[in-house]
Protein backbone atom coordinates (compact mmCIF):
# COMPACT_ATOMS: atom_id res chain seq x y z
CA UNK A 1 0.00 0.00 0.00
CA UNK A 2 1.21 3.48 -0.79
CA UNK A 3 2.27 6.42 1.27
CA UNK A 4 -0.96 8.02 0.04
CA UNK A 5 -3.01 5.30 1.74
CA UNK A 6 -1.11 5.89 4.98
CA UNK A 7 -1.78 9.62 4.80
CA UNK A 8 -5.44 9.03 4.01
CA UNK A 9 -5.84 6.79 7.03
CA UNK A 10 -4.11 9.33 9.30
CA UNK A 11 -6.44 12.00 7.94
CA UNK A 12 -9.55 9.90 8.66
CA UNK A 13 -8.26 9.13 12.16
CA UNK A 14 -7.68 12.83 12.81
CA UNK A 15 -11.35 13.29 11.93
CA UNK A 16 -12.29 10.86 14.70
CA UNK A 17 -12.45 7.60 12.75
CA UNK A 18 -12.15 4.44 14.85
CA UNK A 19 -10.85 1.25 13.23
CA UNK A 20 -12.79 -1.87 14.17
CA UNK A 21 -10.87 -4.63 12.41
CA UNK A 22 -7.36 -5.48 11.22
CA UNK A 23 -8.62 -5.44 7.59
CA UNK A 24 -8.89 -1.66 7.82
CA UNK A 25 -5.22 -1.23 8.80
CA UNK A 26 -2.53 0.04 6.48
CA UNK A 27 0.92 -1.61 6.77
CA UNK A 28 2.22 1.39 8.72
CA UNK A 29 -0.68 1.32 11.17
CA UNK A 30 -0.35 -2.43 11.57
CA UNK A 31 3.36 -2.18 12.28
CA UNK A 32 2.84 0.55 14.88
CA UNK A 33 0.02 -1.20 16.75
CA UNK A 34 1.86 -4.54 16.75
CA UNK A 35 4.85 -2.90 18.46
CA UNK A 36 2.57 -1.15 20.94
CA UNK A 37 0.57 -4.27 21.82
CA UNK A 38 3.67 -6.47 22.05
CA UNK A 39 5.24 -4.11 24.58
CA UNK A 40 1.93 -3.98 26.47
CA UNK A 41 1.46 -7.77 26.50
CA UNK A 42 5.07 -8.56 27.40
CA UNK A 43 5.05 -6.01 30.21
CA UNK A 44 1.90 -7.46 31.77
CA UNK A 45 3.24 -11.00 31.35
CA UNK A 46 6.64 -10.34 32.91
CA UNK A 47 5.15 -8.49 35.85
CA UNK A 48 3.53 -11.79 36.90
CA UNK A 49 6.69 -13.81 37.73
CA UNK A 50 8.28 -10.72 39.27
CA UNK A 51 5.29 -10.26 41.61
CA UNK A 52 4.93 -14.00 42.14
CA UNK A 53 8.39 -14.45 43.59
CA UNK A 54 7.91 -11.38 45.79
CA UNK A 55 4.48 -12.54 47.00
CA UNK A 56 6.18 -15.38 48.89
CA UNK A 57 7.15 -12.70 51.39
CA UNK A 58 3.52 -11.74 52.08
CA UNK A 59 3.08 -11.10 55.81
CA UNK A 60 -0.18 -13.11 56.07
CA UNK A 61 -2.47 -15.41 54.11
CA UNK A 62 -4.95 -12.63 53.37
CA UNK A 63 -2.25 -10.33 52.06
CA UNK A 64 -0.93 -13.14 49.90
CA UNK A 65 -4.44 -13.58 48.45
CA UNK A 66 -4.38 -9.89 47.48
CA UNK A 67 -0.97 -10.25 45.86
CA UNK A 68 -2.05 -13.35 43.96
CA UNK A 69 -5.19 -11.57 42.74
CA UNK A 70 -2.92 -8.90 41.27
CA UNK A 71 -0.79 -11.55 39.55
CA UNK A 72 -3.89 -13.20 38.12
CA UNK A 73 -5.04 -9.81 36.77
CA UNK A 74 -1.68 -9.21 35.12
CA UNK A 75 -1.78 -12.57 33.35
CA UNK A 76 -5.29 -11.83 32.12
CA UNK A 77 -4.20 -8.39 30.90
CA UNK A 78 -1.32 -10.00 29.00
CA UNK A 79 -3.74 -12.43 27.42
CA UNK A 80 -6.04 -9.60 26.31
CA UNK A 81 -3.19 -7.93 24.44
CA UNK A 82 -1.88 -11.21 22.93
CA UNK A 83 -5.44 -12.02 21.81
CA UNK A 84 -5.71 -8.69 20.01
CA UNK A 85 -2.37 -9.48 18.33
CA UNK A 86 -3.76 -12.83 17.20
CA UNK A 87 -6.56 -10.94 15.42
CA UNK A 88 -3.77 -9.33 13.38
CA UNK A 89 -2.31 -12.68 12.45
CA UNK A 90 0.49 -12.61 15.02
CA UNK A 91 0.96 -15.94 16.78
CA UNK A 92 0.53 -15.83 20.56
CA UNK A 93 2.17 -19.23 20.67
CA UNK A 94 5.30 -17.87 19.01
CA UNK A 95 5.34 -14.72 21.09
CA UNK A 96 5.14 -16.54 24.41
CA UNK A 97 7.10 -19.72 23.61
CA UNK A 98 9.07 -18.98 20.46
CA UNK A 99 11.29 -16.10 21.51
CA UNK A 100 14.53 -15.88 23.37
CA UNK A 101 14.14 -14.27 26.81
CA UNK A 102 16.03 -11.14 25.71
CA UNK A 103 13.62 -10.66 22.78
CA UNK A 104 10.65 -9.86 25.02
CA UNK A 105 9.78 -6.18 24.90
CA UNK A 106 8.92 -5.41 28.52
CA UNK A 107 10.79 -2.59 30.25
CA UNK A 108 14.08 -3.16 32.04
CA UNK A 109 12.29 -2.61 35.37
CA UNK A 110 10.68 -6.04 35.05
CA UNK A 111 14.05 -7.71 34.66
CA UNK A 112 14.87 -6.85 38.25
CA UNK A 113 14.40 -9.04 41.31
CA UNK A 114 11.77 -7.94 43.83
CA UNK A 115 13.30 -9.32 46.99
CA UNK A 116 10.80 -8.51 49.71
CA UNK A 117 7.23 -7.38 50.43
CA UNK A 118 8.23 -3.70 50.42
CA UNK A 119 9.63 -4.00 46.90
CA UNK A 120 6.41 -5.65 45.74
CA UNK A 121 4.20 -2.90 47.12
CA UNK A 122 6.43 -0.11 45.78
CA UNK A 123 6.30 -1.89 42.39
CA UNK A 124 2.49 -1.68 42.70
CA UNK A 125 2.72 1.96 43.70
CA UNK A 126 5.26 2.96 41.02
CA UNK A 127 5.23 0.45 38.14
CA UNK A 128 1.47 -0.15 38.11
CA UNK A 129 0.94 3.61 38.28
CA UNK A 130 3.18 3.92 35.20
CA UNK A 131 1.00 1.26 33.58
CA UNK A 132 -2.13 3.26 34.38
CA UNK A 133 -0.58 6.46 32.96
CA UNK A 134 0.38 4.64 29.76
CA UNK A 135 -2.72 2.51 29.29
CA UNK A 136 -5.15 5.18 30.54
CA UNK A 137 -3.78 7.39 27.79
CA UNK A 138 -4.12 4.60 25.23
CA UNK A 139 -7.69 3.98 26.41
CA UNK A 140 -8.66 7.62 25.94
CA UNK A 141 -6.91 8.18 22.64
CA UNK A 142 -6.54 4.94 20.71
CA UNK A 143 -8.03 4.80 17.23
CA UNK A 144 -8.44 1.00 17.53
CA UNK A 145 -11.90 0.20 18.90
CA UNK A 146 -11.28 -3.35 20.18
CA UNK A 147 -8.33 -2.15 22.26
CA UNK A 148 -10.25 0.83 23.62
CA UNK A 149 -13.02 -1.45 24.92
CA UNK A 150 -10.62 -4.06 26.30
CA UNK A 151 -8.78 -1.44 28.33
CA UNK A 152 -11.87 -0.51 30.39
CA UNK A 153 -11.41 -3.66 32.46
CA UNK A 154 -7.62 -3.41 32.50
CA UNK A 155 -7.58 0.15 33.82
CA UNK A 156 -10.07 -0.56 36.60
CA UNK A 157 -8.15 -3.58 37.80
CA UNK A 158 -4.92 -1.63 37.72
CA UNK A 159 -6.56 0.84 40.10
CA UNK A 160 -6.77 -1.91 42.70
CA UNK A 161 -3.08 -2.70 42.21
CA UNK A 162 -2.24 0.95 42.72
CA UNK A 163 -4.43 0.98 45.81
CA UNK A 164 -2.61 -2.06 47.13
CA UNK A 165 0.69 -0.26 46.62
CA UNK A 166 -0.44 2.97 48.27
CA UNK A 167 -2.05 1.34 51.31
CA UNK A 168 1.03 -0.73 52.02
CA UNK A 169 3.47 2.11 51.39
CA UNK A 170 1.48 4.12 53.93
CA UNK A 171 1.58 1.26 56.47
CA UNK A 172 5.33 0.77 56.09
CA UNK A 173 5.96 4.52 56.27
CA UNK A 174 3.97 4.75 59.51
CA UNK A 175 5.66 1.72 61.03
CA UNK A 176 8.94 3.62 61.34
CA UNK A 177 12.34 2.09 62.06
CA UNK A 178 13.58 -0.72 59.83
CA UNK A 179 10.32 -0.87 57.83
CA UNK A 180 10.55 2.78 56.83
CA UNK A 181 14.25 2.47 56.01
CA UNK A 182 13.51 -0.52 53.80
CA UNK A 183 10.73 1.45 52.08
CA UNK A 184 13.11 4.33 51.41
CA UNK A 185 15.68 1.95 49.88
CA UNK A 186 12.96 0.63 47.53
CA UNK A 187 12.03 4.15 46.49
CA UNK A 188 15.70 5.00 45.89
CA UNK A 189 16.09 2.43 43.11
CA UNK A 190 12.52 2.13 41.86
CA UNK A 191 11.77 5.83 41.36
CA UNK A 192 14.55 6.39 38.77
CA UNK A 193 13.72 2.98 37.28
CA UNK A 194 10.17 4.13 36.52
CA UNK A 195 11.33 7.53 35.25
CA UNK A 196 13.58 5.74 32.75
CA UNK A 197 10.71 3.38 31.80
CA UNK A 198 8.92 6.19 29.92
CA UNK A 199 11.78 6.22 27.44
CA UNK A 200 13.52 8.83 25.31
CA UNK A 201 12.83 12.50 25.98
CA UNK A 202 10.63 14.11 23.33
CA UNK A 203 13.38 16.25 21.84
CA UNK A 204 15.42 13.13 21.00
CA UNK A 205 12.54 10.94 19.91
CA UNK A 206 11.80 10.41 16.24
CA UNK A 207 9.57 7.36 16.39
CA UNK A 208 6.14 8.90 16.24
CA UNK A 209 4.01 6.26 14.50
CA UNK A 210 1.98 5.69 17.65
CA UNK A 211 1.13 9.40 17.85
CA UNK A 212 0.53 9.82 14.09
CA UNK A 213 -2.00 6.98 14.04
CA UNK A 214 -3.41 8.09 17.38
CA UNK A 215 -2.56 4.87 19.13
CA UNK A 216 -1.77 7.07 22.10
CA UNK A 217 -2.18 10.76 22.88
CA UNK A 218 0.61 11.76 25.23
CA UNK A 219 4.35 11.96 24.57
CA UNK A 220 6.98 10.26 26.74
CA UNK A 221 7.79 13.47 28.60
CA UNK A 222 4.11 14.23 29.14
CA UNK A 223 3.57 10.77 30.60
CA UNK A 224 6.64 11.19 32.80
CA UNK A 225 5.25 14.48 34.13
CA UNK A 226 1.86 12.92 34.76
CA UNK A 227 3.43 10.04 36.67
CA UNK A 228 5.52 12.40 38.81
CA UNK A 229 2.50 14.62 39.48
CA UNK A 230 0.93 11.86 41.56
CA UNK A 231 4.01 9.93 42.71
CA UNK A 232 6.06 12.82 44.11
CA UNK A 233 3.26 14.21 46.34
CA UNK A 234 2.45 10.67 47.53
CA UNK A 235 6.04 10.04 48.58
CA UNK A 236 6.52 13.48 50.10
CA UNK A 237 3.31 13.00 52.10
CA UNK A 238 4.76 9.78 53.52
CA UNK A 239 8.03 11.46 54.46
CA UNK A 240 9.95 9.61 51.74
CA UNK A 241 12.73 11.31 49.83
CA UNK A 242 12.51 11.29 46.03
CA UNK A 243 15.07 12.70 43.57
CA UNK A 244 12.58 15.11 41.95
CA UNK A 245 10.66 18.23 42.93
CA UNK A 246 7.99 20.57 41.62
CA UNK A 247 9.46 23.73 40.14
CA UNK A 248 7.01 26.57 40.84
CA UNK A 249 8.40 28.86 38.16
CA UNK A 250 8.46 26.22 35.41
CA UNK A 251 5.16 24.69 36.64
CA UNK A 252 6.49 21.20 36.15
CA UNK A 253 8.42 18.46 37.89
CA UNK A 254 12.19 18.53 37.65
CA UNK A 255 14.60 15.65 38.27
CA UNK A 256 17.35 16.23 40.82
CA UNK A 257 19.82 13.78 39.28
CA UNK A 258 21.59 13.33 35.96
CA UNK A 259 19.15 11.74 33.52
CA UNK A 260 19.73 9.26 32.08
CA UNK A 261 22.36 7.68 34.27
CA UNK A 262 23.96 4.30 34.85
CA UNK A 263 22.47 1.60 37.05
CA UNK A 264 24.15 -1.17 39.00
CA UNK A 265 21.59 -3.99 39.10
CA UNK A 266 23.54 -6.13 41.55
CA UNK A 267 23.71 -3.33 44.12
CA UNK A 268 20.28 -1.93 43.09
CA UNK A 269 21.95 1.43 42.95
CA UNK A 270 21.85 4.35 40.49
CA UNK A 271 25.24 5.91 39.87
CA UNK A 272 24.16 9.56 40.19
CA UNK A 273 27.73 10.61 40.96
CA UNK A 274 29.03 9.29 37.63
CA UNK A 275 26.92 11.86 35.80
CA UNK A 276 24.76 11.75 32.71
CA UNK A 277 25.20 8.99 30.13
CA UNK A 278 23.92 8.78 26.54
CA UNK A 279 20.64 7.16 25.57
CA UNK A 280 22.65 4.79 23.38
CA UNK A 281 24.27 3.53 26.58
CA UNK A 282 20.79 3.10 28.12
CA UNK A 283 19.60 1.12 25.06
CA UNK A 284 22.70 -1.08 25.38
CA UNK A 285 21.87 -1.81 29.02
CA UNK A 286 18.24 -2.54 28.13
CA UNK A 287 19.23 -4.82 25.27
CA UNK A 288 21.55 -6.71 27.59
CA UNK A 289 18.48 -7.30 29.81
CA UNK A 290 18.52 -7.44 33.61
CA UNK A 291 19.43 -10.14 36.11
CA UNK A 292 16.02 -11.89 36.26
CA UNK A 293 15.16 -11.91 32.55
CA UNK A 294 15.79 -15.59 31.86
CA UNK A 295 14.38 -16.81 35.14
CA UNK A 296 11.13 -14.86 34.70
CA UNK A 297 10.61 -16.07 31.14
CA UNK A 298 11.37 -19.64 32.17
CA UNK A 299 8.97 -19.26 35.06
CA UNK A 300 5.97 -18.36 32.89
CA UNK A 301 6.75 -21.20 30.49
CA UNK A 302 7.64 -23.91 32.99
CA UNK A 303 4.29 -25.54 33.62
CA UNK A 304 3.56 -26.07 29.97
CA UNK A 305 3.25 -29.77 29.26
CA UNK A 306 3.02 -30.65 32.90
CA UNK A 307 -0.52 -29.32 33.31
CA UNK A 308 -1.97 -32.43 31.70
CA UNK A 309 -0.06 -34.65 34.11
CA UNK A 310 -1.51 -32.76 37.08
CA UNK A 311 -4.99 -33.44 35.75
CA UNK A 312 -4.44 -37.19 35.43
CA UNK B 1 5.20 2.80 25.45
CA UNK B 2 8.74 2.38 26.59
CA UNK B 3 11.23 2.63 23.79
CA UNK B 4 13.03 -0.68 23.98
CA UNK B 5 15.44 -0.55 21.18
CA UNK B 6 16.72 2.19 18.94
CA UNK B 7 16.52 -0.43 16.23
CA UNK B 8 12.73 -0.45 16.08
CA UNK B 9 12.55 3.31 15.64
CA UNK B 10 11.41 4.47 12.22
CA UNK B 11 12.54 7.89 11.15
CA UNK B 12 9.85 10.51 10.82
CA UNK B 13 9.19 14.02 12.05
CA UNK B 14 10.16 14.84 15.64
CA UNK B 15 7.29 14.39 18.07
CA UNK B 16 5.48 17.58 18.94
CA UNK B 17 6.44 19.79 21.81
CA UNK B 18 5.13 18.66 25.14
CA UNK B 19 2.18 20.44 26.68
CA UNK B 20 2.35 21.98 30.16
CA UNK B 21 1.53 19.73 33.11
CA UNK B 22 -1.55 21.75 34.06
CA UNK B 23 -2.98 21.13 30.59
CA UNK B 24 -2.40 17.40 31.00
CA UNK B 25 -3.94 17.35 34.45
CA UNK B 26 -7.01 19.18 33.18
CA UNK B 27 -7.64 16.50 30.54
CA UNK B 28 -7.19 13.32 32.55
CA UNK B 29 -10.57 11.66 32.98
CA UNK B 30 -9.06 8.21 33.51
CA UNK B 31 -5.33 8.76 33.47
CA UNK B 32 -4.92 8.44 37.21
CA UNK B 33 -8.03 6.98 38.73
CA UNK B 34 -8.92 7.42 42.35
CA UNK B 35 -6.98 4.82 44.29
CA UNK B 36 -8.08 6.25 47.62
CA UNK B 37 -11.53 4.68 47.92
CA UNK B 38 -13.02 8.13 47.40
CA UNK B 39 -11.19 9.71 50.35
CA UNK B 40 -10.31 12.78 48.32
CA UNK B 41 -13.99 13.61 47.95
CA UNK B 42 -15.32 12.58 51.35
CA UNK B 43 -17.53 15.34 52.77
CA UNK B 44 -16.90 17.08 56.08
CA UNK B 45 -18.43 15.37 59.14
CA UNK B 46 -21.85 16.45 60.37
CA UNK B 47 -21.57 19.04 63.16
CA UNK B 48 -24.13 17.46 65.44
CA UNK B 49 -25.89 14.13 65.91
CA UNK B 50 -28.51 13.60 63.19
CA UNK B 51 -32.14 12.78 64.02
CA UNK B 52 -31.94 9.56 62.00
CA UNK B 53 -28.55 8.05 62.89
CA UNK B 54 -28.91 4.94 60.73
CA UNK B 55 -29.80 7.00 57.63
CA UNK B 56 -26.85 9.30 58.30
CA UNK B 57 -24.47 6.34 58.64
CA UNK B 58 -25.79 4.91 55.37
CA UNK B 59 -25.28 8.28 53.72
CA UNK B 60 -21.63 8.55 54.76
CA UNK B 61 -20.90 4.93 53.80
CA UNK B 62 -22.31 5.96 50.42
CA UNK B 63 -19.19 8.11 49.96
CA UNK B 64 -16.89 5.08 50.11
CA UNK B 65 -15.91 3.87 46.65
CA UNK B 66 -15.12 0.34 45.61
CA UNK B 67 -11.34 -0.08 45.15
CA UNK B 68 -11.74 -1.06 41.49
CA UNK B 69 -15.01 0.34 40.20
CA UNK B 70 -15.71 4.05 40.59
CA UNK B 71 -19.09 3.47 42.27
CA UNK B 72 -19.86 3.42 45.99
CA UNK B 73 -20.06 0.27 48.08
CA UNK B 74 -23.76 1.11 48.66
CA UNK B 75 -24.40 1.34 44.90
CA UNK B 76 -22.50 -1.91 44.44
CA UNK B 77 -24.91 -3.55 46.89
CA UNK B 78 -22.37 -4.57 49.54
CA UNK B 79 -24.25 -2.97 52.46
CA UNK B 80 -26.90 -5.38 53.78
CA UNK B 81 -27.92 -3.46 56.85
CA UNK B 82 -27.19 -0.34 58.91
CA UNK B 83 -28.05 0.35 62.50
CA UNK B 84 -27.19 3.14 64.92
CA UNK B 85 -27.79 3.00 68.65
CA UNK B 86 -26.14 4.65 71.68
CA UNK B 87 -23.23 5.99 69.67
CA UNK B 88 -22.49 2.64 68.01
CA UNK B 89 -22.75 2.27 64.23
CA UNK B 90 -23.27 -1.31 63.03
CA UNK B 91 -22.89 -2.28 59.39
CA UNK B 92 -23.69 -5.61 57.78
CA UNK B 93 -21.26 -5.79 54.92
CA UNK B 94 -20.75 -8.43 52.27
CA UNK B 95 -18.20 -8.77 49.46
CA UNK B 96 -18.48 -9.82 45.86
CA UNK B 97 -16.55 -13.04 46.54
CA UNK B 98 -15.23 -14.92 49.56
CA UNK B 99 -11.71 -14.55 48.18
CA UNK B 100 -12.19 -10.85 47.44
CA UNK B 101 -8.66 -9.40 47.55
CA UNK B 102 -9.99 -5.98 48.55
CA UNK B 103 -11.86 -6.88 51.77
CA UNK B 104 -9.17 -5.32 53.87
CA UNK B 105 -9.33 -1.99 52.01
CA UNK B 106 -13.13 -1.87 51.92
CA UNK B 107 -13.51 -2.56 55.64
CA UNK B 108 -10.88 0.01 56.49
CA UNK B 109 -12.48 2.66 54.27
CA UNK B 110 -15.97 2.05 55.65
CA UNK B 111 -14.70 2.10 59.20
CA UNK B 112 -12.56 5.22 58.69
CA UNK B 113 -15.37 7.14 57.01
CA UNK B 114 -17.92 6.42 59.74
CA UNK B 115 -15.37 7.09 62.50
CA UNK B 116 -14.85 10.60 61.09
CA UNK B 117 -18.30 11.52 62.46
CA UNK B 118 -17.95 13.05 65.96
CA UNK B 119 -21.35 11.64 67.06
CA UNK B 120 -20.19 8.07 66.40
CA UNK B 121 -18.27 6.46 69.30
CA UNK B 122 -17.85 2.94 67.92
CA UNK B 123 -18.00 1.21 64.53
CA UNK B 124 -18.85 -2.48 64.24
CA UNK B 125 -18.60 -4.21 60.90
CA UNK B 126 -20.26 -7.61 60.54
CA UNK B 127 -19.18 -9.70 57.59
CA UNK B 128 -22.28 -11.28 56.03
CA UNK B 129 -22.22 -14.03 53.41
CA UNK B 130 -25.89 -14.96 53.29
CA UNK B 131 -27.50 -14.27 50.90
CA UNK B 132 -24.50 -14.28 48.60
CA UNK B 133 -23.87 -11.14 46.59
CA UNK B 134 -24.76 -11.22 42.90
CA UNK B 135 -24.66 -8.52 40.23
CA UNK B 136 -28.44 -8.19 40.71
CA UNK B 137 -27.63 -6.22 43.89
CA UNK B 138 -26.05 -3.33 41.98
CA UNK B 139 -28.37 -0.32 42.19
CA UNK B 140 -29.89 1.37 39.15
CA UNK B 141 -27.69 4.41 39.70
CA UNK B 142 -24.63 2.16 40.01
CA UNK B 143 -25.59 0.44 36.77
CA UNK B 144 -25.98 3.77 34.97
CA UNK B 145 -22.54 4.94 36.14
CA UNK B 146 -20.91 1.67 35.09
CA UNK B 147 -22.64 1.73 31.71
CA UNK B 148 -21.24 5.20 31.07
CA UNK B 149 -17.76 3.73 31.61
CA UNK B 150 -18.40 0.82 29.31
CA UNK B 151 -18.90 -1.77 32.05
CA UNK B 152 -21.95 -4.03 31.71
CA UNK B 153 -23.45 -5.47 34.90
Amino acid sequence: MSQRAEEQLKERIRGGYILESPEEMTPGYRRAIIIQLTVQADTELMSAPAYWLAARHAPSTNTQVSAHAIIQDELAHANIAYRLLEDMGVSKEKLVYGREPHEFKHPYGFDQPLDNWAELVVANGFFDRAGICLLGDVHRNTSYGPLKRALVKVDMEETFHLRHGEVWMRRLARAGGAATELLQRCVDWMFPMTIEWFGLPDDLKRHSGQLDYQLKGLTNDELRQLWMSSTVPLCEGLGLKVPAHYDEAAEEYVLDYPFPCEYDPEAKHWLFDDGEITWDAVFERWKGRGPMNERYVESVRRSRGTVSSWLN
Amino acid sequence: MAELSAGIATVSAPVRRRRPLKTLLAMRPMALPDASGGRDSWSAPLGEAPADGAAAVRAVVGEVLDPELPISVVELGLVYGVDFEDGTARIDLTFTATACPCMDFIKQDVSDRIAMEPWVDRVEINEVWDPPWTTARISEEGRRKLARLGVGA
